[in-house]
């Protein structure tokens, strides 16, 4: 019988430590003066949070597995980043974010009113803040229509290391994008630690669709953290797909801050073995006749395990407002878990605000009808997966991703 | 819509206070000694009072909720609250032997002497102590057993002592473990097996003392195939200061027993009612809590259910009206410990000028059993602009043979009814009336007549000034 090694009780990670962080920032000395400030202040801020004994933030999840414990240092070999070209179309910008903070540090002057989610993950935001190194930045003119998807890929890091990426995005009024993310690892098994920093400001009447796509390799841990601001009028749609990691903390916050904003979010997640998905977000309606509307659609395997907290808030004066907000779970094994926390806080009378949240195994009946068709249960049971996550699904509106996002499903019930 | 001049019509009528001589007062703060005097008034036996000098002691040790629940709860100064009072007096077996004083309260409360007589059993509580309680002949003889807490315990220990503080353990929370130190009061009912009354048990809880916190305990078992319906209704005087009330209710049903508990809670605008409910549904037990709360400062009640027997089914029933100055936050909670569980929660809530409700509610479905089933809607209506409501569900579902289903929703009163009412000839506070009673109406069907035709009357006195 072997006998259990000593308990280290290290929760805090080489993150917090003074050494590394002077060393870090030293490294980074060529960097503007604010900048350093900036980081400096992040990483006090991240190093001195408290973490209350209970957080509803984090009630059902299982905190200790998303901290940065077991991290050796950060990872700032190669390119972690990567699309085609920096001003793929007229009229909008794009540029890594090391560049940027070379060349132009200016056109990040907003950086510092660059707020969080703030759902619970304060730790990785603040991390981000102190340590990223690469990211994006990008930028519509006025009335620009980007008719090109623009295409961007995130690799994380390596065996134990954490790596930061902080990504800006802004609309200009009137201007049309969309916009692909695929997130996945270059290295094989690694345990990396990646955590995604993203602000977007949708400028009045502006359209953008996002895309997101996460296919880490399965010892990941992934931090998505993400904030949208839509002003007037605007249209933000937002479509993320979470099919890798062995465990995920996604925090997605959408402020309705213009009148007739609208917001559209939507999510699916395929979890085995012992993948957790921590899924919190908000729709925070701050100005009247806005929209909001939310899927988050969990299908879980082996003892996959899911946290779904979601909350419509609906502040006094934003009137005529209707907000819907919906998490369904699809349980396909005896130990898969769900746990559900949908939430509606209203402050203003004139609404339509509502909420459903479901859990159930496969339909009997339908089972029994592809069954009954000569179907083998696991192709069955496949395809009724896909059938549960079309609805997101078909939101992908360009087709070779929507496709190779229903092969990715698809292939995942082979191995 | 104007939304000035909220009439608090109800409120008025428990605004009288009767000169009480209190023969038993503990006086004010909460010490070991204020529980010894409890107990020693009581003349209770050592493991009681062990019992709750444990629970003192789970008290003190707790903090206050505050990380999720209203900070409304720090307002409440414990070392101010009485803990104990009484008049000293037996419970009375007839209407002659109560006091006079004590009549002239419940005189002004408006429970007919007729309704009594009709009606099974009444149990009045007055303060502490029951001040009158009082069972038909043929209950008697069917072996029921129908009396105060400290009654119950001294008199039947074989029966009662087996489930008190079973279901809701002393340190379940803050409240549960102040409960359990200093309570006394309430009902203890044993039904026997395959008794079926047909008549439902009341009780009327009364507050009347400046700062006077109730702590009254009800237990209630029904023994095998068992069947019993138990009401409990309360109103309390308008006082100066704020007034806490904490009850700690348990249900037992046993297999294939039947309980279904009614409460009407309608306490005046600054009592803070902060109330442990749960019950235990053993095999085929079915047990449903019907809750409507009007009143109080702030209420935060989650009956629940735990489903421990094959096929047993818990329900809960809840409507919530919150007015200017109210935080309503109700709930329920619902744990499916065996197979084939099934449970239904309907909340409905209305929110009136700047009153808040909220629905929490808990439902937990842990994995080893399976074929369970879960419903639960909330729909709240708010009726003016400053008005808030918050819906917070969690629900935990592991393994793949069970289902939950969960929806909410949050409206106001469609103008077109509006419309289509004023266009008839109603005038705009009438139709708005008759929505709020539509809305809550299929749930107001499920409380016995005499109840609905009192909840249908107190929703229109809360509505009135709310609209025009």
């Amino acid at each position: 019988m072997s006998i259990p090694s000593p308990v280290t009780h290290s929760e805090s990670s080489i993150l917090s430590d003074r050494t590394f962080f002077d060393d870090f920032a030293s490294e980074r000395s060529w960097e503007p003066g604010w900048f350093a400030d900036f980081r400096k202040e992040n990483w006090e801020k991240a190093c001195k949070l408290a973490s209350p004994l209970r957080d509803e933030r984090w009630r059902f999840s299982q905190k200790s597995r998303l901290g940065f414990s077991k991290v050796t240092g950060l990872d700032s070999s190669e390119e972690s980043i990567s699309f085609e070209s920096s001003d793929p179309s007229e009229g909008v910008c794009l540029r890594k974010l090391d560049k940027v903070i070379l060349e132009e540090p200016d056109l990040l002057g907003g950086l510092q009113e660059f707020s969080g989610p703030g759902l619970g993950a304060d730790e990785s935001f603040h991390f981000a803040r102190a340590f990223f190194e690469a990211g994006f930045y990008l930028k519509t003119n006025r009335d620009a229509t980007v008719k090109e998807p623009l295409f961007i890929e995130h690799n994380p890091g390596g065996e134990n290391l954490a790596r930061f990426h902080l990504n800006l995005i802004e609309l200009e009024p009137y201007s049309k994008l969309t916009l692909i993310e695929r997130l996945s690892s270059s290295v094989g098994d690694s345990n990396g630690f990646f955590t995604n920093l993203t602000m977007i400001k949708a400028g009045e009447g502006s359209r953008i669709e996002r895309i997101l796509i996460q296919e880490l390799n399965s010892q990941s841990t992934f931090h998505n953290l993400e904030n949208f601001e839509v002003c007037a009028d605007a249209h933000l749609s937002n479509v993320a797909v979470h099919l890798g990691s062995a465990q995920t903390r996604v925090e997605s916050k959408g402020c309705l801050s213009g009148e007739g904003a609208e917001f559209d979010i939507s999510s699916l997640a395929l979890g085995r073995g012992k993948q957790l998905f921590d899924q919190r977000t908000m729709q925070h309606h701050l100005a009247p006749n806005g929209k909001s509307s939310l899927t988050f659609k969990n299908a879980l395997l082996d003892q996959a395990k899911s946290v779904f907290s979601g909350l419509i808030k609906v502040e006094n004066g934003a009137g005529s407002t209707n907000a819907y907000q919906s998490n369904r779970n699809l349980l396909l094994s005896d130990t898969a878990k769900a746990d559900s926390l949908p939430g509606l806080e209203i402050l203003a009378n004139d609404v339509k605000c509502s909420h459903g949240a479901t859990t159930s195994k496969i339909d009997e009946q339908e089972l029994f009808y592809l069954l009954s068709r000569g179907i083998p249960r696991s192709t069955a049971e496949r395809l009724i997966v896909l059938g549960f996550f079309e609805e997101v699904i078909e939101k992908i509106r360009i087709k070779d991703q929507l496709e190779s996002v229903r092969e990715s499903i698809s292939n995942s019930f082979d191995t | 819509m104007s939304t000035s001049n909220q009439i608090a019509v109800d409120r008025e009528k428990g605004n009288f206070h009767f000169e009480t001589d209190y023969a038993y007062d503990a006086g004010v703060g909460l010490s070991e000694d204020v529980v010894k005097y409890v107990s020693g008034v009581k003349d209770e036996e050592p493991w009681l009072l062990d019992f709750r000098l444990k629970a003192l002691a789970a008290f003190e040790g707790k903090p206050l909720p505050t990380h999720w629940a209203s900070k409304d709860l720090e307002n409440i100064n414990f070392d101010q609250i009485r803990y104990y009072l009484s008049k000293g007096q037996k419970p009375s077996r007839t209407w002659e032997e109560v006091p006079d004083d004590v009549k002239n309260t419940f005189e002004r409360l408006g429970i007919p002497e007729q309704e009594r007589k009709f009606l099974a059993g009444v149990e009045a509580q007055f303060d502490s102590e029951a001040a009158y309680s009082r069972m038909k002949d043929d209950l008697e003889e069917k072996g029921v057993l129908f009396m105060g807490s400290t009654e119950g315990l001294k008199e039947y220990p074989e029966v009662f002592k087996k489930w008190f503080g079973k279901v809701i353990p002393t340190s379940d929370n803050k409240f549960s473990a102040l409960n359990s130190a200093v309570f006394s009061g309430g009902s203890f009912i044993y039904v026997p097996p395959g008794v079926k009354l047909e008549q439902p048990l009341q009780a009327y809880f009364r507050i009347n003392a400046e700062n006077f916190g109730q702590f009254e305990r009800t237990l209630i078992i029904a023994d095998e195939g068992a069947e019993i319906t138990y009401m409990e209704g309360c109103t309390a005087p308008k006082f100066e200061t704020s007034t806490l009330h904490s009850a700690v209710v348990e249900l037992v049903a046993l297999k294939g027993a039947k309980i279904q508990y009614i409460t009407v809670q309608n306490w005046s605008n600054n009592v803070f009612n902060l109330v442990t409910k749960r019950a235990l549904a053993e095999e085929e037990a079915e047990v449903r809590w019907i809750d409507c709360n009007i009143g109080s400062r702030l209420t935060m009640k989650y009956p629940g259910v735990i489903l421990k027997g094959r096929k047993a089914r818990g329900e809960v029933l809840s409507i919530a009206l919150a007015n200017d100055g109210q935080h309503q936050d109700t709930g329920a909670k619902m744990v499916h410990a065996a197979s084939e569980t099934t449970s239904n929660v309907i909340a409905k809530s209305i929110s009136i000028g700047k009153g808040r409700s909220s629905y929490r509610g808990l439902v937990e479905m842990p994995g080893r059993p399976s074929h369970c089933k879960n419903n639960t809607e909330c729909d709240a209506l708010l009726i003016n602009a400053e008005s808030e409501t918050d819906t917070y569900p969690a629900i935990t579902v592991r393994g793949r043979d069970n289902s939950v289903q969960h929806e909410a929703s949050v409206s106001k009163v469609s103008a077109e009814q509006i419309f289509y009412m004023q266009q008839r000839g109603m005038s705009e506070p009438e139709a708005m009336s008759l929505c709020v009673n539509g809305f809550v109406n299929d749930l107001i069907r499920e409380f016995p007549m005499e109840y609905s035709v009192e909840l249908k009357r107190l929703i229109d006195l809360e509505m009135e000034g709310s609209v025009g």
